[in-house]
Formats: C-alpha cells, structure tokens, sequence
C-alpha cells in the first residue's frame, strides 16, 4: 500500500519512468510486466486469425450440396418386343423449391405386358447435365430404390444387384388388366443401413406418376 | 433479513473502516467497524435504498430490492490527495432501474455453472428457450427471440446469425459474473430494436487493488457425460498502478446425451472459448481493450434429419428415433462449426463535475459452417469435405456518449451509435451477401429527487438503417437498396406508495427492419421439410407496448406481479401458403414470410413466503397470449403456460457460511393457443418436471469454495417441448446429474 502511494507521489511529478527505477522492487516487476506484456501480445496474436469478409463473390459460389436432381427418367421397353418403347420423366429444372416441374408425364403401359425398365436421374442444372444415377451405381451398397403402385394392377421386380442386395436402377413392370393408378418411386440412402428394405434411410427421391395401363 | 458487507477502496481495495451506512427507508443506520464491516439486520423484503458516506468521498447511493440476505461490498472512491473533490462512483450499475430488470447475481451464477446461456435465462420468470435438440437453445423473452432481443455481450451487441432458429447465441455465459435481463421494448439505449428484450452480460469490474486473483469451475454432468471447465485470472501490478488485466477460457464437452430409454445419436459437443481484458486507468480517463474468442462445434441430433414429408411421417409415428445409439464424444455430420470473435476497446473521459464522454468501438466476426448429413454423391467433391452452408459476418460497431452527473434532479445521457456490417456466404444459397449500415441518436433521462416517491426514465431515439443485398439473378448480379428510418421511444415511472412497495408504469415503442433472411429466403429446410420463401416487400415490423407492475411485501412474505400488452403492427411471421411446392423429394409444406397485426397479452408473476427463517417457498407463474389479428388465429410457436414453485431450507450455522436443500417443481401446459393448420402434429401435451439440489459453501484457509449437486428431471420423465423443434422426433433429455465446485484463490 506504502508503496502503491510513494508511486502515485512520484508520478505527479510527471515522470512516473523516474519514480520506476528508485522502486527497489524494480527487478521482480519488470519481470511480471514482461510475463504480462508477452501474454496480452500472445492474444493479441490469435486475433489476427480471421480478417473481415466483405466481397461478394464473382461467380455465385458453387453449392456443394449433397446432390442436386432435377430429372427423373423411366424408359419402359416391352420385353416382347410388341407394345412400343415408353419414356416417363419428372423434371425441375431449377432443383427444390423455385419454379415448379415443367414435365411431369404419365406413364403409359399396355395391358399383359411386361417391361424392362431403366431409371436414369440428372442434374440438370449443370450443363453438360450430370448423370447422378452413376454415381448412385458407384455407391450402391448405400441406396435402394423403391416402387410402390396403387390402384391400378402392376407387378414390379427390382433385376439388379449390389452384390448383397436390389438396387432398383433396373426393374421389370409386369402389367395385368386395363385400367388406372399411381406409382410412388423412391430412393432411398441409406449408408450403413441398407438391409433390403424401404424403411431405413432418407428419401432423396419421391415421385408419383400417374398410370395409364390400356 | 440482513445487508452485510465490507467497505473499501475503490482503487486498491484498501479497507475503510467506520464508514457511515443507513437506510433511508428505515432510518436505520450502522457504522462500519475498523476492518470495514458492516452489517444491517432485522429488514423486511422490499426496495431500499442505502446510502454509505466515509470522509473524503462522496455519499453512494445503492437501490437495493431486498429478497434474500444480501451480501454487499460497497468500494467509495476515496481521493487521498484531493479531499472534497465532489465525485460519485459507486460499483453499482443504476441504469434501467425504471424498467423491469431482473438479475442472475454472481452467486446463482456459480449454481449454473456449465449450462447454456438459454439456459440460466431461464431462471428468469417470463423467459423460456428455442430450442433445437439438446444442444442448441436460445432464449425467448416472453415469446420474443432472435431478431427482436438484442443480446449485450461486455457492452456489445451480439452480431452473428442471430436470425436463424437453430443459431444459438455464441457466447461463454462464464464472461459473465452478472446477468441483467429487462424484459420488454422498454429501453432504446442499445437499439431500436429490442422489441422483446435485452440480455446484458456484465463481467466483473477488474481489479482496483494490486495482487492476482484466479477463480476456477470445474462442472460434471450425468447426461452426456459432459465436462466443463473454466478459468479465469486476473490482477494488477504494483509497478503499473494504472493497468488492471484478466485472462479467461473455457472448454467443454459432451459426448451424446440420453433420453429416458435411448441415446440420441450424435448430439455432442465441444466448445473452447478464450478471453482477455485490460484496462487502464487514471483519475480522469481510462480506456478498456476486450477480446473473446468463441468456438464450438455442435452434433445436430441425426434422426432428425429428414429427405421429405414420408420420412417426416414416419419419425412422427415411430416411439423412438429410427436411428439408434450408443454413448460416444464423436461428432459426426450433421454438425455446426461455429466460431465467434469480438474486440472491443472503450474508453472515458471525464468532464470535472459535469460529466463524462464515453466511447466504444467493437468488431465481431462471425464464421458458420453448417455440414450436412450426407456427403455429396459425386466423390471429388465429398473428398474437400465441405459445409454444406457457410456464412461470414463482420460487424464494425462504434459509439459516443456524453452521460451528464445529476442536475436539477436529472441525469442522462445523450449518444450517437453507428454500425456496418457486411455478411457472405459460401456454398448453398440461404440468404444472399448483404450490407447493412445504422445510424442511431439517442437521448436518456432519469428524473429522482431524494425526497420523492416518484421517479421518471425516458427515452428517445432515431435511427436510419440502410441495407443493401446482393444477389445472383441466372448469373446476373443485382444490388437492390433498402432504406429505413423510424423513432423509438420509452417512459418508465416508478412510484413508491409505501416503504416497500412501488408501482411501475412503462410504454414503449419498437421497430426493427426486415432482416434480409425474411426477405430472401428462398428454398428448403432439411429439419422441418418445409420449404420457406422470403418477401422483398416487407416493411419496418414495429411495436407498441405497455406493462404495469406491482412490486408489494410484507414482513415475510412479497408478490411481484406485471401484466403487460404488446400491440404490433407488420409483425414478420411464416405463414403456410397453398398449394404445396413439388419437388422430385415430393411434395413440402410451403411457408411465407408476410406481416400482420398481432397482439400479445401476458403476465408474470412471482411470490414468496418465508416459512420460517430457515424454509422459504417461492412461486412463480407466466402466462402469455399472443394473437394473430389479421387472420383472427393465434400465433405459431408462442411459449406455453407454465408454473414454477421451489422450497429451500437453509441450515442454520454460526459461521454465516451458506448450506441450502431446494427442492423445485416445474409444470408447463399443453399449448393449446396455436393456428390450426400450422404444424404437422398436435403441439406435445404439458409436463412436470422435478429437481433437487444441494449447496454449500466451504472454508478453506481463509477463502470459500462453493460446490453444488443438483439433479434436474428427477424421475427421469418422457416429455416433449413445444418450443423443441425437434419435438416430432425425440423426447427431451431425460435425468441428469450435476456435480460443480466453484473455487476462488486469492494471492495476495
């Protein structure tokens, strides 16, 4: 305290570096200012780390999103080889959100026919568009796709494999009677906990066609 | 009841012995002893006001709201050298004693030890949490949050992404050894933009005496097996008198935490925070330099991540979570990255007995990164492993205040505050780039005669607020511009009818302009599957409030009752909007953001009554209406209903030393109050909530440790929340354990 007050004194004369060096503690106190001085130096360090961000970026920043899918795209082929070949496709052009699809087809089938089909996604958003059923392919062990018709009499089979289980980029529609209904197409991730099934997973894909079968 | 203290030095802590301390109230006074101790006993709940005079300094006025025994140290600045000098400093903030401020004291800040900012808030009557799973909360200020309260981080307003549901302040609640909260559009000193509130983080003044101080608190908890330690030292050398200076850090972490019957998978996580202070101080100036750093990365719980309404439908109907897990402290997708810096120097000027001009100036930024879930299919891509969604805001922010000493009963403040910010993104479009610059006056008046029962506070303030968006159009860049200006305003007055009883009286007005993200959204939210459109055309959403309150005690027992009506016009809400946007996941709810009239009716009340000297019972109640004029419905995710009472007992012992037993029931109802057609399921029915703890403070040589056990969800209840928004997929975090010990070394 006695010396805090002799220093308070000494400073009023204007030179508190003078008042400094008579203090006998001079030694010990240089070394804490040091230590001090280098700790606050050290903070002051890290915050030299991150600088201000204020430009807009030219081009847009890339979206490095999961997966982009505009399109969806059945191509039916009669196995028979009677009934002509049929494409069905879903697209929205500008992704999730934004501008609706701007072609939503119905699938068209013949009565007591069965078909082999292909399913074919893109990405249309990029040009050329990007054909994300290939990368599906390449992680296969990790996605299913799922069909699910009602009202209307369709029978489908899932034809190709990933060496454990269906994947569902190839199918075969078997029709029966004439008449109408729905179609749900699905696709399923399911990383680690592919076991066959539709349940597990997130739904990367959801469409329902409308079915014709004449 | 009792006031008791030590009284010393503001400077260098030097004990004042024989300092004068009396109540005017009470008339009641007592004279310090010769190591500067005080005690005043035998008072009864209520408001005081306590003045302590000591030769050579002048007289300090304290307005104290007594509940409890109260422990106060009162530092007089004393001027050795200059007796007579006419100078009033006293340690205690005076400021918004006219609105409703309530405060989370050092002490019950030591028993939150380890929990979230939204958290401790939550102690407050009228102040719940939104919440996103078990990791992120933030707090709702009777049914307001993010844009509509302003959270003050050491003086600062908090600028980061605050806009978004999922987006927790980003702050270390251990910077804090107070937190004030005024509850309301009832100040405009930090902006005209607190419709609901403001969050006040105070940290401690630094130190006025030379030696070295530390603090340590370490705390464990049962659910997540999480640990938090914190630090802090701080101190003063006698070679540079003028200089004061902390270090302060914190790290934490949380592996997943357990509901009543299963883990919830990937809800860790780990936060490391950092910061220093220093201050430099003479008689007449002193200027104040602040840094923090926050970091943290936050598991988003995994099941709630959803590809479309099917899955959403599916979550709905299944008891548990479709995907399971064990315990483990990994952090996998998805996540959040978050990182948060402030600097801040301010500084003083005094002005001889007129006053003094202070000024500020602050720059935050601000980094989030959010990771999605999957990575993307295309392997060069998933290889740089990025997030998904990156923001960077950077927020300049400076202020002048001239803040006049009482004159003819007044005292006040006039200040100018100006603010730039400019924020980018990276990845995923969300909200686009944006410049935002405000402009605000502002002038504050108190009006108190010592020999009045009434007291006035208003305010008055201007602000222009330009915003300027950048946006890609089919590769095409616009910059449209957005101008707003308006004046916001408040008057409190406070009326004493009787020793301890006041009424108070405040209206206000709000506003704050759209936020760009109500402008531009634009697209689809992976946790709600909903998609959300902004709209460019939304104007200023402005408020006109009014509260009434009621503090009243007698001898052992006091109510605190404040009604209060919010009336708003252009009020920013989502609205559900037909038909549904289709899209190749299916079909999602599609959202808009649109303005209407709304009004907000509520109330909050507190009572407490001591059984005895040693068992004291509190209860609290907050109800809250909020209505969606326009469309005649209620409005979407306003906080239920809820009641709270506790009991303590306190043990009896000589040494004063503190050792209490509470037991707390919390009920909250069932929301009833929503818009039909708003949510895809029925809001969760109400809950009770049980907890336990136990407290005590230790000697050791000749400092106290405190350390606590509290057990919050006693018998391990199911519930959901309302305000979760992860409430259609998992239950709330079932019981958990806390150990914490609050240790303070004193080296001299």
């Amino acid at each position: 305290m006695k010396c805090c007050k002799c220093f308070r004194g000494k400073r009023k004369r204007g030179n508190w570096i003078h008042a400094f060096e008579l203090n006998p503690l001079k030694h010990i106190e240089m070394k804490n200012s040091h230590i001090l001085l280098s700790v606050i130096s050290l903070s002051i360090l890290f915050q030299a780390c991150k600088k201000d961000n204020n430009e807009v970026d030219n081009p847009p920043p890339v979206q490095n999103e999961e997966e982009v899918i505009t399109t969806l795209q059945l191509t039916f082929i009669d196995q028979a080889a009677i009934a002509p070949v049929v494409t069905a496709t879903f697209r929205d052009p500008d992704g999730d959100g934004g501008i609706g699809p701007d072609i939503f087809d119905d699938i068209v089938l013949q009565n007591g026919s069965v078909y082999s089909v292909t399913l074919v996604l893109l990405n249309e958003t990029v040009s050329p568009a990007d054909t994300i059923s290939i990368e599906v392919l390449e992680e296969a062990d990790e996605h299913l796709f799922c069909f699910s018709p009602l009202g209307c009499d369709l029978s489908i089979l899932r034809t190709d494999s990933d060496g454990t289980y269906e994947i569902g980029l190839e199918s075969a529609w078997t029709t029966g009677v004439a008449g109408n209904g729905t179609v749900k197409v699905e696709l399923k991730h399911q990383p680690d906990v592919k076991d066959g099934t539709c349940e597990p997973g997130d739904t990367d894909v959801e469409v329902v066609f409308e079915v014709i079968i004449e | 009841m009792q006031i008791s203290g030590k009284i010393t030095d503001l400077h260098d802590g030097q004990l004042l012995p024989f300092s004068t301390v009396y109540i005017i109230e009470t008339g009641k006074g007592t004279v310090a002893d010769s190591l500067g101790n005080y005690v005043l006993r035998g008072l009864c709940p209520g408001n005081y006001t306590l003045h302590c005079s000591h030769l050579g300094s002048d007289e300090i006025v304290y307005y104290i709201e007594l509940r409890d025994d109260l422990l106060m140290n009162i530092h007089p600045e004393i001027h050795a050298e200059e007796l007579g000098i006419s100078e009033i400093q006293g340690e205690m903030d005076q400021e918004f004693r006219n609105q409703n401020l309530s405060k989370i004291e050092s002490q019950q800040l030591d028993e939150l030890s380890g929990k979230s900012l939204a958290e401790s808030l939550k102690t407050i009557i009228g102040v719940q949490s939104l919440n996103t799973g078990s990791s992120i909360s933030k707090p709702v200020i009777r049914g307001l949050h993010s844009n509509r309260i302003i959270i003050l981080n050491n003086g600062v307003r908090q600028e980061g992404q605050q806009w978004g549901n999922e987006h927790a302040p980003e702050i270390d609640p251990f910077i804090a050894d107070e937190i004030e909260l005024i509850k309301g559009a009832s100040s405009v000193r930090f902006g005209p933009d607190a419709l609901g509130g403001i969050v006040l983080l105070k940290p401690k003044a630094l130190p006025d005496s030379v030696g070295i101080d530390a603090k340590l608190s370490l705390s464990a908890f049962s659910n997540g097996q999480q640990g938090v330690s914190s630090g802090l030292i701080q101190g003063k050398f006698k070679a540079l008198m003028p200089l004061s200076w902390r270090l302060q850090g914190t790290l934490k972490r949380s592996g997943n935490v357990q509901a009543p019957g299963y883990y919830l998978k990937n809800t860790g996580m780990n936060e490391r925070n950092f910061s220093w202070a220093m201050q430099w101080k003479k008689k007449n100036y002193g200027i104040d330099a602040f840094y923090s750093q926050f970091n943290s990365i936050i598991g988003i719980f995994s099941a709630a991540h959803i590809g479309n309404l099917s899955d959403l439908q599916l979550a709905f109907d299944a008891d548990q979570p479709l995907e399971s897990a064990d315990f483990t402290y990994e952090i996998a997708r998805p996540r959040q990255e978050l990182n948060h810096e402030l600097f801040k120097l301010n500084g003083y000027v005094k002005a001889g007995d007129k006053g003094k001009l202070l000024w500020t100036y602050a720059r935050q930024y601000n980094l989030r990164m959010e990771y999605d879930k999957h990575l993307p299919l295309n392997d060069s891509l998933a290889a740089l492993n990025l997030p998904a969604l990156q923001f960077e805001i950077t927020t300049h922010s400076a202020e002048l205040v001239w803040e006049h000493y009482t004159y003819r009963s007044f005292k006040g403040s006039l200040g100018i505050a100006g603010l730039y910010q400019f924020n980018t993104y990276e990845g995923r479009f969300f909200i686009p780039f944006f410049e935002k610059n405000n402009m605000g006056i502002f002038w504050l008046e108190r009006w108190n005669r010592p020999d009045s029962k009434l007291e006035v506070e208003a305010g008055l303030r201007y602000d222009l607020t330009n915003q300027q968006v950048f946006i890609w159009q089919d590769d095409v860049l616009t910059n449209p511009e957005y101008q707003y200006r308006n004046i916001s305003a408040n008057i409190g007055i406070l009326y004493y009818f009787k020793e301890a009883s006041s009424l108070r009286l405040n209206f206000a007005k709000a506003w704050r302009p759209p936020h760009v993200s109500e402008m531009y959204s634009n697209g689809l939210h992976h946790g709600s599957a909903t998609v959300e459109y902004g709209d460019v055309n939304l104007k200023e959403e402005e408020v006109l409030t009014g509260s009434l309150a009621l503090i009243h005690s007698i001898k052992k027992a006091g109510i605190n009752i404040e009604i209060y009506h919010n009336y708003f016009s252009n009020f920013i809400v989502l609205q559900p909007e037909l038909p549904p946007t289709l899209t190749i996941r299916g079909a999602f709810p599609t959202y808009r953001f649109a303005q209407v009239q709304a009004r907000m009716n509520g109330m909050d009340a507190e009572l407490y009554y001591d059984l005895t000297d040693a068992l004291k019972f509190r209860s609290k109640a907050s109800f809250l209406a909020a209505w969606n004029k326009s469309d005649n419905e209620y409005l979407v995710l306003m906080p239920a209903n809820r009641l709270s009472q506790s009991i303590e007992y306190k043990f009896q012992n000589k040494s004063a030393q503190r050792r209490f037993f509470r037991f707390t029931w919390d009920s909250v109802f069932k929301q009833n109050r929503v818009p039909e057609m708003s949510d895809f399921v029925d809001p969760p029915r109400g809950y009770h909530l049980l907890g336990l703890s136990f407290g005590a403070d230790l000697k050791y040589g000749n400092q106290t440790m405190s350390i606590g056990l509290e057990i919050s969800n006693l018998l391990n209840t199911s519930y959901r929340d309302y305000l979760n928004r992860f409430r259609y997929y998992s239950d709330e975090m079932g019981r958990n354990i806390m150990f914490r010990i609050n240790i303070p070394i004193h080296v001299k």
